[in-house]
């Protein structure tokens, strides 16, 4: 009864809840859609990292992290190849070489990172070969192929089918020259990614350096990024001699960002809450002034004051929660119809490509931010509630019943 | 047998600014089944008495006993335990909760005391006939005349089960056939059930159906007098 008490007492003046769940609802609906493309943005730059780069899972010796030797490869890496590819949840695995370089043309030069790949498992752990906007990705047989980035080819000065010279250093610490031809200019999200990553057929480098297959990394891709945790955990008690990593602790501070991400946007609708507090206070104030004489009545035929407490809490919170739901609601429909078309940001192409971040945008809002936004509603409410249940409580009976 | 016993009873407001004296060492018995009117001209102190009587407020010196309880000592939670449990109110403007109907508000006094929603339910719609509104359960005071609105106040001040009813110039908002209406139904409840009645007012239709009249002045009783 204390609960249809409140609920009636909040349709009183309609016009007024009706202006209090109307500032709710937009404060809350556009707070929402303002952390959904936040998540969007940081959605978009893991995606991308993964896509381009990472892969799910990488594996590596532990002497290789640290600094980029050529010889310290990875142990009979054909058996670890031969057996990650019995995991049912691996969709793809891709062994690569990579070498620190020198990369010249004509005119210039420039450090780059050589990924020695076999471009038809490489497909299938990142998406490079979707990013082509010149040439092709090792579609041809012809020798001495270099894909490389647009960046990169605009720093050398070069383009399709311009030759440019590698020098790295060999098994025995010998410097190797070698001469390819640009066949393929990719594109990504990140410029910083495209000047200095080039791509070559990794069976083309044993032959320069002379040696039988071996391998430096190992990336996988799974079939969902739900099974990220579980393959890990499984290949870290396989392989305990080689350095194991996932997602999150080959690229640590975009994980920091991630888990930093939930407290920020926690703290911005909290401001936003806040705000809204303050509103809903003097409502809920106005609404006990008018009522002076009532509630006294209610204190004289025996109310406790603690149930009038309960009872100013309990219409707040229902006012909150109207307008906090439709927020809710109204602000999911926001997000839902902004992330079946996206936001198209290519206009700051320039500044997005520096943070890995794509040019179409999808807001995305995990699910558990629904209940615990509800939670902080509540609990606003209860906070909003207080000075004027205060004042409630305070009232003598026998003066308030003469209050008109 | 006493119901209501008042010694020495003082009450003085502002004390420390400029004390007004608005019941004046009064003591006064009331018994069981008593229709008692308290009369006197604005400012001589029947409200604040009522209020004492009502434990609505404390006295500054003196004490009051109801139903053989000292309530002139008791805290503010007790005197609100105290109320809703022995004293029935009727109020000049009725004072309904505008948001419930005629039967919640007479079943809210009884959610306040704890008693089974059956129980509720089954007691409202009997007082509610009593007062002869069986058939306007359903309705917001809204909906109600002023004489209807004060039967369910009264409706409501019996569903407690109270002690006595007090009950402040309930005819003042009435039509004079709602009031002799309204005060046939008190004489009723009073003659039958032997509920006790006690009326602040003016109204002369009021003074005429007591069976006591206590006139006050300047916060004394001046006169108390018992009709036939």
């Amino acid at each position: 009864m204390l609960f249809i008490l409140a609920w009636r007492n909040i349709w009183r003046n309609k016009k007024r809840s009706l202006i209090v769940i109307a500032a709710i609802t937009a404060g809350l609906s556009c707070g929402l859609f303002a952390s959904a493309v936040m998540y969007g943005m940081y959605d978009s730059l893991i995606n991308t990292t993964i896509d381009r780069e990472l892969g799910h899972i990488q594996i590596h010796s532990p002497k290789f992290e640290d600094e980029k030797i050529i010889t310290d490869t990875i142990p009979d890496f054909q058996s670890v190849v031969s057996n990650i590819k019995n995991i049912s949840e691996v969709s793809g695995i891709s062994s690569r070489v990579i070498i620190e370089a020198m990369c010249s043309s004509p005119t210039s030069s420039r450090g780059v990172k050589i990924t020695g790949i076999i471009p038809d498992e490489e497909k299938k752990v990142t998406s490079i070969h979707n990013q082509i906007i010149e040439g092709n990705y090792f579609e041809s047989d012809i020798p001495s192929q270099i894909v490389i980035g647009k960046k990169l080819a605009d720093n050398l000065d070069v383009k399709l089918k311009s030759k440019i010279v590698l020098s790295f250093q060999d098994f025995d610490g010998n410097i190797v020259y070698a001469a390819f031809r640009v066949t393929g200019i990719f594109k990504t999200e990140s410029s910083i990614y495209d000047q200095s990553v080039v791509f070559i057929n990794q069976r083309e480098l044993f032959e320069l350096l002379n040696q039988s297959a071996f391998s430096h990394e190992i990336v996988l891709r799974l079939k969902s990024f739900q099974q990220v945790d579980s393959v890990f955990a499984k290949l870290s008690k396989s392989y305990p001699v080689l350095s194991v990593k996932d997602w999150k602790l080959l690229s640590p501070e975009i994980k920091i960002y991630y888990d930093i991400l939930d407290i920020q946007l926690y703290f911005f609708m909290g401001i936003i809450l806040f705000a809204l507090l303050f509103g809903i206070t003097n409502t809920m104030l106005m609404s006990v002034i008018e009522r002076i004489r009532e509630i006294g009545i209610l204190i004289a035929l025996g109310m406790k004051r603690s149930r009038i407490f309960v009872m100013i809490t309990l219409e707040t919170i229902a006012l909150s929660l109207v307008g906090g739901i439709a927020g809710l609601i109204f602000g999911a429909i926001i997000i839902a119809i902004v992330s079946s078309t996206g936001i198209n940001l290519s206009a700051f192409t320039e500044g997005l490509s520096q943070f890995s971040i794509s040019t179409v945008l999808y807001p995305v809002l995990p699910l558990t931010f629904y209940p615990i936004l509800t939670l902080m509603i509540i609990l606003s409410a209860i906070i909003a509630a207080i000075y004027p249940a205060i004042k409630a409580i305070r009232l003598k009976p026998a003066t308030a019943i003469r209050t008109y | 047998m006493k119901l209501i016993e008042l010694y020495g009873v003082t009450k003085i407001y502002d004390e420390t600014i400029v004390p007004v004296k608005a019941v004046d060492n009064v003591d006064l018995q009331i018994d069981k089944g008593e229709f008692t009117a308290i009369v006197g001209p604005s400012g001589s102190g029947k409200t604040t008495l009522l209020n004492l009587i009502g434990g609505l407020d404390q006295p500054t010196s003196g004490k009051i006993v109801v139903d053989g309880t000292d309530i002139s000592t008791y805290k503010e939670d007790e005197l609100i335990n105290f109320r809703l449990h022995h004293i029935g109110f009727v109020f000049q403007a009725y004072n309904l909760i505008p948001v419930f109907t005629a039967k919640e508000n007479v079943e809210f006094i009884m959610l306040l005391q704890n008693i089974s929603k059956s129980e509720r339910e089954k007691r409202a719609i009997d007082f509610l006939d009593a007062v002869g509104l069986k058939d306007r359960i359903n309705n917001f005071p809204t909906e109600l005349s002023g004489g209807q609105q004060q039967r369910v106040a009264v409706a409501r001040a019996l569903a407690s089960t109270p002690s006595f009813v007090l009950a402040d110039e309930p005819t003042a908002n009435l039509d004079s056939v709602s009031a002799e209406s309204l005060l046939d139904l008190m004489e009723k409840l009073n003659k039958e059930h032997k509920m006790t009645f006690i009326f602040s007012t003016h109204d002369e239709k009021v003074i005429r159906r007591a069976h006591r009249v206590i006139q006050l002045r300047d916060g004394k009783i001046e006169k108390d007098v018992l009709m036939n």
